[in-house]
Parts: C-alpha cells; sequence; structure tokens
C-alpha cells in the first residue's frame, strides 16, 4: 500500500509530543549518557533527545519484543497443589521512531517461528502494540550486507513508515501499513514531486554503497550447505571463534531461549525464559552428559546452517538481516561476510559434495 | 615483520610443529590466524595493533586446535603469564608448546584501530610495563622498544573507586552489573576460564541463577572474579568480549590488587611458581577468621 506524503520537522516534534502526553511510550536512538560514541534505543520524551543517523544503535530492537529475561508465571505451592498465576500478555502502546530498517525488518523475519508451532503470546502482543517508523539508513560499513539477504538500507520490511530525510529538515513519509497511516495520518502534507524524486534518488544512492560488500545470495546455498555438514571447513572456518556468543546477543534474529524455574524461598517461585545461545557448550548438553555439538567447530556450523540453510528450508528466508553487528563485535575476529563469501565461493566452485 | 615469519614458516616445514597461532591483518583489523601451512606465514604479522591475548587459544576446551598438533604461539611479555598460568594449572604441557617471545612497546586498545601509540590510544594495561620483553619463550624475536604511554583511564577509575563508601560503590557494581545479560562471552575469551564444568552451568543444584536479574549477575560475577584469584593478568579479553561494555577488567584488578599483599603473589610468567590456591602456607594471614 505504499503511498508517499512529506512529514515536516515540526509536524515530527508536535507528533512525539502528543504521543507522549497520550501514554503512548516513544522510542528512538539515543546517545549513551556514558559514552557520547554509542547509540541505543531508548525511551524519549521529546524529538530533540533522539539521535537519528549517528551510528548504527549498539543493540538491535530484539530486547524491546524478546526481553533478556522475562517472568512467564509465578507459582506458590499450597496445600491442595501448586497454584499458578500468570503475567498479563497485554502490552502498552508504543512508537519506534528512527529504526534502522534491516532491524524492523528483523522482527519480521522472527515472526515465523514465532507463530510456527505455538503462537507467542507475549511477542505478538508487543509486536501488535507496536508502531515502527524507520529512517532512511546511511550507517553502512564494510561489516552490512543487508542487501546481500533480500533487504536493504532503504528497505520496507517490517516498518510501518519509512523516513527519507527531505528539505527543510522534514522527511518524505513512505507510508507502509495501515498502522503507520493511523501514526501519521494528522501529521502529513502533499509531498511534491521534486521531493518525491530526491527521496527515491536517495534510496537508490544509500542501497548502491551497501551491494558491493557481498553479492546476492543464492536460494541454492541453503541446499549446498546442507549437503556439506561435514566439510573440513567449518573446522577451520571456526578456530579463531571463542564460542563467546556475543554474536547470538547482538543479533537481531538470533531467538533462542532457555526456560527455568527459580525459587524464591521455599514455597514459591518464578518461571522465567532467558536468552541462550547455540555458540555454548551447555546449549545442547544432554543429560546424560553426552554433547552432540562437542566442540566450536559443530557451534559454528550450526548457526550458519540456521541462519543460512535450515531457517531458509522451513520458513523461505534467511535469519540474518546482515546487519553486521556479529562482525563489529568479535573478541576473535570473525566476519560472516567474508565467511559467507568464502562458503558461497566453495559453492559456486563445484558439485563435490563431501560424503557423510 | 620478516624475522617471524622466517621463523614459523621454519618451524612448519621442518615439522618441529604443526599450527603457529600468530596475529594477520583481517578485514576488521588485526585478528588471531592458524598457520598450519608454510606458504601461508607471510599472514603473520606483529605490531602494536596485536592486542588479543592468544593463550586463550590454548586452553584445552579449544579441542579443534589441540587436535591440528603441537603448536606455535606468539606471546608477548603480558600474555606469557596467561601461558605459565596454564602450564602451572596443567592445563597444558610446556613440552608440548613453542613459544616465540615477540619484544612489545605496548599495543593499542582497539584492534581495529590504527593510530600512533598515545597516552589516550594505548591500552589501559600498559602503563608501566615491565616485561617488554618475555622471560618464558623458546624463541625471542624484534628489537626492545622504547617503553610504552601510561593510559591514565583505569587507575583513574580505581582511585575514584576507592574513594567511594562501600554503598556508594555497590550501587557503583549494581548499576554495571544490572546491564549483564548472562551470556558469558567474559567466560569464554578467558584464558584461565578452562574448568571443565562451570558453577554457573551446574542445573543440579542451580547454584546461580541463569536469568538476568541483579541477584543472579552478582553471584555470577562475583564468583567469576573469586575463581580468578591468583590468575588474573589483567589481559582484559573479559573486558573486551563483553557486548554490555561492563569493566570486568576493574572487578578483576580489585581481587588481584588484594591477593598482592595478602599472600605476597603476582601472577608472573614463572609456570614454576606456587598459586595462592594451590599452596598450603602456616603463615598465612587469615585475617578474615576471628
Amino acid at each position: 500500500m505504499t503511498q508517499q506524503r512529506f512529514l515536516s520537522h515540526e509536524g515530527l516534534v508536535a507528533l512525539v509530543t502528543k504521543l507522549v502526553a497520550a501514554g503512548t511510550q516513544v522510542i528512538a536512538p539515543v546517545r549513551a549518557s556514558d559514552d557520547v560514541e554509542q547509540v541505543d534505543y531508548r525511551p524519549i520524551s521529546k524529538l530533540d533527545e533522539a539521535a537519528f543517523g549517528v551510528r548504527l544503535p549498539r543493540r538491535p530492537l530484539k530486547e524491546l519484543f524478546l526481553p533478556p529475561t522475562e517472568v512467564l508465571l509465578y507459582y506458590r505451592q499450597t496445600k491442595d497443589g501448586v497454584e499458578i498465576s500468570e503475567v498479563p500478555t497485554n502490552a502498552r502502546p508504543r512508537v519506534i521512531l528512527g529504526a534502522v530498517p534491516c532491524d524492523a525488518a528483523a522482527l519480521e523475519v522472527v515472526d515465523h517461528v514465532m507463530s510456527w508451532d505455538y503462537k507467542d503470546e507475549l511477542w505478538f502482543a508487543r509486536r501488535e502494540a507496536t508502531t515502527i517508523v524507520s529512517l532512511l539508513c546511511n550507517l553502512m560499513d564494510a561489516a552490512c550486507f543487508c542487501t546481500a539477504v533480500g533487504l536493504g538500507p532503504e528497505s520496507f520490511r517490517g516498518s510501518d513508515v519509512l523516513l527519507v530525510p527531505s528539505e527543510g529538515g522534514g522527511y518524505v513519509a513512505y507510508i507502509v501499513t495501515p498502522k503507520g497511516e493511523a501514526l501519521l495520518n494528522d501529521s502529513l502534507a502533499e509531498a511534491s514531486e521534486a521531493a518525491f524524486a530526491a527521496a527515491e534518488a536517495a534510496r537508490s544512492e544509500a542501497r548502491k554503497k551497501v551491494e558491493p560488500n557481498l553479492p546476492s545470495i543464492p536460494a541454492e546455498f541453503s541446499q549446498w550447505l546442507a549437503k556439506n555438514f561435514n566439510d573440513p571447513i567449518w573446522k577451520t572456518l571456526s578456530l579463531r571463534c571463542h564460542g563467546c556468543g556475543a554474536c547470538a546477543a547482538l543479533c537481531p534474529t538470533c531467538h533462542c531461549f532457555d526456560i527455568v524455574d527459580e525459587h524464591d524461598g521455599s514455597e514459591q517461585g518464578v518461571r522465567r525464559r532467558n536468552w541462550d545461545s547455540c555458540q555454548t557448550a551447555k546449549f545442547t548438553m544432554h543429560a546424560s552428559g553426552h554433547n552432540p555439538r562437542a566442540t566450536q567447530a559443530e557451534r559454528f556450523r550450526q548457526k550458519v546452517q540456521h541462519k543460512f540453510s535450515i531457517y531458509p528450508s522451513r520458513f523461505g528466508e534467511i535469519l540474518c538481516t546482515g546487519c553486521g553487528r556479529c562482525s563489529r563485535n568479535c573478541p576473535g575476529g570473525m566476519d560472516l561476510p567474508e565467511i559467507v563469501s568464502e562458503l558461497m565461493a566453495k559453492a559456486q566452485a563445484g558439485p563435490e559434495v563431501n560424503k557423510q | 615483520m620478516k624475522e617471524l615469519q622466517e621463523l614459523a614458516r621454519k618451524l612448519l616445514t621442518e615439522g618441529t610443529v604443526k599450527v603457529v597461532i600468530g596475529y594477520e591483518q583481517g578485514p576488521r583489523g588485526v585478528r588471531p590466524v592458524f598457520v598450519t601451512d608454510a606458504a601461508d606465514c607471510e599472514k603473520l604479522i606483529f605490531d602494536r595493533r596485536c592486542v588479543t591475548n592468544l593463550a586463550t587459544y590454548l586452553n584445552p576446551r579449544r579441542k579443534p586446535i589441540a587436535q591440528l598438533g603441537k603448536a606455535a604461539i606468539v606471546v608477548k611479555g603480558c600474555d606469557a603469564r596467561s601461558v605459565a598460568g596454564l602450564i602451572r594449572e596443567k592445563q597444558v604441557e610446556r613440552d608440548s608448546l613453542a613459544i616465540i617471545g615477540v619484544r612489545c612497546g605496548g599495543v593499542l586498545e582497539d584492534p581495529e584501530g590504527d593510530a600512533e601509540l598515545t597516552s589516550e590510544t594505548v591500552s589501559v594495561r600498559c602503563g608501566g610495563c615491565e616485561v617488554r620483553e618475555p622471560k618464558l619463550h623458546d624463541y625471542l624475536l624484534g628489537e626492545l622498544p622504547p617503553e610504552p604511554p601510561v593510559n591514565p583511564r583505569r587507575n583513574e577509575q580505581i582511585a575514584a573507586l576507592m574513594k567511594m563508601s562501600p554503598a556508594e560503590r555497590r550501587k557503583y557494581w549494581d548499576e554495571q552489573l544490572s546491564r549483564c545479560i548472562r551470556c558469558h562471552a567474559c567466560r569464554e575469551a578467558c584464558p584461565m576460564c578452562f574448568c571443565v564444568q562451570c558453577t554457573a552451568d551446574k542445573s543440579q543444584p542451580q547454584w546461580i541463577d541463569t536469568s538476568a536479574t541483579l541477584r543472579g549477575n552478582r553471584a555470577w560475577q562475583t564468583m567469576r572474579v573469586l575463581h580468578q584469584a591468583g590468575r588474573y593478568v589483567d589481559c582484559l579479553e573479559c573486558e573486551r568480549a563483553c557486548p554490555e561494555h561492563i569493566p570486568l577488567g576493574l572487578l578483576a584488578r580489585f581481587v588481584a590488587d588484594s591477593v598482592e599483599p595478602r599472600f605476597d603473589y603476582v601472577a608472573s610468567d614463572d609456570p614454576a611458581a606456587c598459586t595462592p590456591m594451590g599452596v598450603f602456607r602456616t603463615d598465612d594471614e587469615e585475617e578474615f577468621i576471628r
């Protein structure tokens, strides 16, 4: 339903003030107070607290929908049995303003698994209560490869509105969903043809800055990975990997969690779900003591296979937005665009498949 | 660095070692490399950007590396203390290693950086370095460079914390530790976290909450640094790995600084030294027993 309108700077300032006054949480990239070079998605009370276009926020939007730890239920042992009280699954309305397009897209990618064998009520309550206004990305560096995974710095995917900076500090607003239209409707004016043409040019320029980083990943890559599960390359590529899982913590699409019961005293406790990561040994440790992924080579392989083969074969798309956070933050110097490019070169080199 | 490349080539060609663990220029700054083919030795470099403590890769948990065969490892004087620690605690055999010591005049804080060494860019751990020339080595390379500049940031942090009341200090650490997401990246990147099963991974009983709540975070980080007593060498791999930028090295420094006067012990590059936790001494002060 994409249509283009014009949103003035004043219109956006007024919108934020109006939303905050009405009790809607507004979240935007903000400079971290202790480190000016760092930007995080945080609640704001007025627009000038936001830091648009400064740097890629250090962490993606994931934690706003799947917090690192959250309570699922409270329990109490009584004489008659166990009393359970579940947490409410309604979410407060909120608007995310100035999201990086790949971070918005990640949520839609993860929606598949969150509605696969069960519908995750907490995830979707937050998804439905949130309106996402993205901003054309010009923060790309050598670790980015969104265009290789079917997205782009100008992508609409997962956004309700995409803003492209325009004349006079205003924006050309691409209205992507009815939710986006409902949010901005009163604040919009007609976009002039010149403004729209400039916005289209800016979108295509931004795309060109990422494209050279990695060629588009072909559909056959997924099958090649599945067939080359026992290739020696998994061992050599993963030698420098510490298995620390910082990549998974910062990944917008890594969504695995662990569920634990924590007693607080003798009669009551909480059931929580906590982020988990396939990069740690404990993730696949069996009760018997056997671990099917005994070394980092198997764990690293799992990560690449899940993102580029298992998820695509199940849900039709890659579980990666090419945001580059894993590479930028790896203490061991692992570089995902380099790894994918090496694997793609091997895949293209020939039909040779290692026997299982 | 030709000298390093030639030595590595010789060790691999003659079959003295099967892999050389060193540094290379990666797509994002300098990073660890594992050279198994003599033809790849030209990848090896050593300069101020070689930040990583490679001793982490000798950790016995790194089976795929151990399976490559006998290793040669490039170590700075500071990293030699971790290698010594692993030998001392029987995690790696001295004879299974060829140690290539490199004289070092300080490294940058950021391995992706390319700045000259100044009091702002140099790693906080390089100030007052006494091991520019590693003592624990089989080969020793390079000229002795001048002393590195001093980055005062860490000592300023320590001084500020020491001025605080216990309640204020508690508040500071609670703020820092509340950010911990329990990914355990600090543990995995640490050369001295070599336990086959970490207490944090035990579930029967569950000693430590796995949730990223302040209670569990405090318990986890306190336990980890206490287990670093007599082991911590201030290589800051934990702090570098932390996706939340928690000053974990600062926390461990407090433990190391508490161990030093009480046990007359600093984790050194002498593999034969007796660790405070590994020895019983009748003259231990035991000031905590009243």
